[in-house]
């Protein structure tokens, strides 16, 4: 009985416990591309390890990336800027630390021979469209341009239904999916989803707000880290390539440095540091993204994320909102 | 009256292949006749072969030597189990035969309910398997076999699982029907004083492989009644019969 | 009938009340984050305030499991009569019967949706590859395990096959058969929200839709309305079941 009541504690202490101080745990949403590639870079470089920390990586395509950090099962993960938005209305406490890409790199993709030039054109148009269900973006263009005579089906991450039908448009990564269509034979037009107005951060780090109160100055050196590491990936992709390469055999170098080449202009800042975010990014898209009734009610911009200018100055609470939420 | 068919068997032999590899020889040569309208039991051991000469004699198994002849006609056929069909009732299962060989309704339903009344059970005609007693359900399963106006009854030890009351019931019903229907029985049984009490001629069987020890005429009236079980001259055939069935290494 | 159908109803639903009241406090006290696990009411708020899109999903997921139970129990009856033809048939075939038990259906849906189409055939096609096998395998035990004396009685009569199958042997089967359907109900409503999901439409892009936009108690919500599906199935067989079988036992035939 006793040894049932241990078993019982230790496995509550398990799941509700924190982190170890010592490792830092980064989860990816997908597989190793050069999406991470300042991650990679930082790696290689031991920028980490140069500012006193041990980053390990885990995660994967269809990790729960939100919930981990949530639950603190990890301290940093990968999301984009609407899941934030959204966690925080259902009472996560996650909060946005590094933004990859400044433009969003979602988009509608379909083939060139249709002759449709405009994004309200192709929506307009009857045929297939594959996204993945309850994107906030998808709702966003159909509450914008409506979807017309289109099939709108489930996108299960593969070209071939797109290769086989030719008026059939599917979501993207500009860096990915038109590169592969392209080496396929196809000829795809890509719209970009930014164009239309949404354009939320992508490939944004998040941590736990906990975590920010009590250890800002470590989470700022973690960014610091970061922003080292895609600096000198944008210089040169090439060596966090070929460290990438053997843990995504779906690519191949070639696709690696298309790909690289391909999110550059998404990527650089004109005048800051690589991941930098705004107030005014993060206020539009909350109203957004109330205004499509996804969220109940948008929250203070600052509350949903933090340049390590501020950590360090602050070198404290941020975010807090009152509440006792996790 | 004798409307009852002749049956005969000559230089029989079954044998069966065993699960395990080799030979099981169940008969070993049986010869044997039988005028129409006798009561025949058959008596042996377990696993003499008796069910198997049973089962040759319906038509539902082959001989590989010898020859099984006998007359076409309808044969009735009940089993140690009632076996009868649970979705049915009584009239829906005594009626079946008939069903088989494609009789219109109303014919079916009329020798159903005579063949039902025939054995006594007429109260239980639209009941269901599921409640009726041992007792009702052999005598259902009475009624089916006899609803085709059979020329041949076969009984493969019908009573056996009925307690002793019910099976000393339906030992007299059914010489009663044979008296009066006149057709040829074959039954076959393990116990001596339902052989001695019910046939008018027994056949005993040896051990496997079977074959016969005696055949013998029972002495007995043609008015079986229970008190007759326990007279001297019962007592002197079950004496006969035991005898037989020692001389076949039933009871070695 | 009032007494026994409460005596039936009242200890699930008493396990059901405690259960949830239960999960809710202690759900509050951990304070646990609804993006993990949502209370009780969170679920029960969920799914009452968007009832109209879940409720025409169950209608389109429900018609879809429908239609695959139809397929599959046909098929599956269909295929078990031949294979209880002849020892030699059953060799042959019956191994590759077993393949519909152990393909896992993640892995053949996107197949489906390429043969089919995407939509509604999909699904269909989804709920029956995956609710055929215990109709088969039940059916044909039933089949094998017919009376042998009730089977040579019909042979006694000169009963064609056909009669024999018909009047014998289909009917004796028929409790291995509901058995079967039974298995088949709850594998057929998992196998359709797997078609949803790469097909479309339905309980199961609620759910794809609710765990991208972080909604957990709408995901659960969506799992209450799908096991409400399994459960009306699971009853329907059950009432069928009774109906069928009512004269069979000594026990139903008491009622």
């Amino acid at each position: 009985m006793r040894r049932a009541w241990l078993a019982a504690l230790a496995a509550f202490a398990l799941f509700a416990c924190e982190r170890d101080d010592a490792t830092l745990e980064l989860a990816l949403n997908w597989k190793p591309e050069p999406e991470f590639g300042g991650i990679f870079e930082a790696e290689r470089l031991g920028a980490f390890e140069k500012r006193g920390l041990s980053v390990e990586r885990t995660g994967g395509p269809g990790a729960p990336v939100v919930q981990m950090v949530t639950a603190k099962q990890v301290t940093f993960g990968i999301a984009s800027a609407d899941e934030v938005v959204l966690a925080r209305d259902r009472g996560s406490d996650v909060v946005a630390v590094f933004a990859t890409y400044q433009t969003c790199p979602q988009g509608l993709m379909t083939h060139v021979a249709r002759g449709i030039d405009t994004l309200a054109a192709l929506l307009a148009a009857p045929g297939t469209l594959a996204v993945e269900p309850g994107l906030p973006y998808v709702k966003f263009l159909e509450q914008r341009y409506g979807f017309g005579a289109l099939r709108v089906v489930p996108y299960t991450y593969s070209i071939t239904p797109f290769l086989r039908d030719p008026s059939f448009t599917q979501q993207v990564f500009v860096t990915a999916e038109p590169i592969a269509a392209r080496r396929a034979g196809a000829e795809p037009k890509v719209f970009l989803v930014a164009d239309s107005g949404y354009d939320p951060y992508t490939a944004v780090v998040i941590t736990h707000g906990d975590t920010l109160r009590s250890d800002a100055a470590r989470v700022a050196r973690f960014v610091e880290a970061l922003r080292e590491g895609w600096a000198s990936y944008l210089a040169d992709p090439a060596p966090a390539n070929a460290r990438m390469g053997p843990l995504n055999p779906e690519m191949d170098a070639e696709a690696f440095r298309l790909a690289a080449e391909a999110q550059r202009p998404l990527i650089e800042v004109a005048n800051g540091a690589v991941g930098s975010m705004t107030e005014e990014r993060w206020a539009e898209l909350a109203e957004q993204l109330t205004a499509l009734g996804l969220v109940k009610e948008a929250q203070p911009p600052e509350r949903y994320f933090a340049n390590p200018e501020s950590l360090r100055a602050a070198g404290a609470p941020h975010g807090r909102d009152g509440s006792r939420r996790r | 009256m004798d409307r009852g068919v002749a049956i005969a068997l000559e230089g029989v032999h079954r044998t069966f292949r065993a699960e395990a590899g080799g030979e099981v020889p169940a008969l070993a040569g049986i010869d044997l006749s039988v005028t129409p309208g006798d009561f025949v039991a058959l008596l042996g051991p377990s696993g003499c072969g008796k069910s198997t000469l049973l089962r040759l004699v319906a038509g539902l198994d082959r001989p590989e030597r010898g020859a099984v002849r006998i007359e076409s006609a309808h044969i009735g056929m009940v089993f140690q189990d009632a076996h009868l069909l649970p979705w049915r009732d009584v009239l829906g299962n005594v009626a079946l035969p008939l069903e088989l060989l494609g009789r219109d309704a109303a014919v079916r339903r009329a020798r159903a309910e005579a063949a039902i009344a025939q054995v006594g059970l007429a109260d239980a005609a639209r009941r269901y398997p599921a409640e009726l007693s041992g007792g009702m359900k052999m005598r259902a399963s009475l009624a089916r076999a006899l609803v085709t106006e059979p020329r041949l009854l076969l009984l493969d030890e019908p009573f056996a699982a009925l307690d002793e009351l019910t099976r000393m019931a339906l030992d007299d019903e059914l010489r009663r029907v044979w008296r009066a229907a006149g057709l040829t029985v074959l039954f076959v049984t393990h116990s001596i004083a339902e052989a001695a009490y019910l046939a008018e001629r027994v056949v005993v069987l040896s051990r496997r492989p079977g074959r016969i020890v005696l055949d013998h005429r029972v002495g007995l009236p043609a008015e079986r009644t229970a008190a007759l079980r326990a007279d001297a001259a019962f007592a002197h055939e079950t004496g006969v019969l035991q005898d037989a069935l020692r001389r076949g290494g039933a009871l070695a | 009938m009032n007494r026994a159908a409460l005596a039936r109803i009242a200890p699930p639903l008493l396990t059901f009340v405690v259960g949830t009241a239960l999960a809710e406090v202690v759900i509050r006290i951990l304070d646990v984050s609804p993006l993990l696990l949502p209370r009780p009411s969170a679920v029960w708020t969920a799914a009452t305030s968007e009832a109209g899109v879940l409720l025409a999903s169950l209608a389109a997921t429900g018609g879809a499991v429908l239609l695959g139970l139809l397929l599959s129990s046909t098929i599956g009856v269909a295929a078990a009569v031949a294979l209880a033809a002849s020892p030699w048939v059953q060799r042959a075939f019956y191994p590759y019967a077993i393949f519909f038990q152990i393909v896992p259906i993640v892995a053949i849906a996107p197949l489906l949706v390429i043969w089919f189409g995407y939509g509604p055939r999909a699904v269909v096609a989804a709920a029956a590859v995956v609710s055929v096998f215990p109709v088969i395998a039940n059916t044909l035990a039933g089949l094998l395990s017919v009376d042998p004396n009730l089977a040579d009685l019909f042979r006694l009569h000169g009963a064609t096959r056909v009669a024999t199958l018909w009047k014998l042997r289909l009917p004796w089967a028929l409790p291995q058969l509901l058995t079967g359907l039974r298995i088949a109900a709850g594998l057929a409503v998992i196998g359709a929200i797997v078609g949803e999901f790469v097909g479309g439409g339905g309980l199961g892009i609620v759910v794809l839709a609710a765990m991208r936009q972080q909604r957990t108690d709408l995901v659960f919500a969506a799992i209450g309305y799908a096991s409400l599906l399994g459960l009306a199935l699971f009853g329907a067989v059950g009432l069928a079941s009774r109906l069928a079988l009512r004269h069979w036992h000594a026990s139903e035939a008491k009622r």
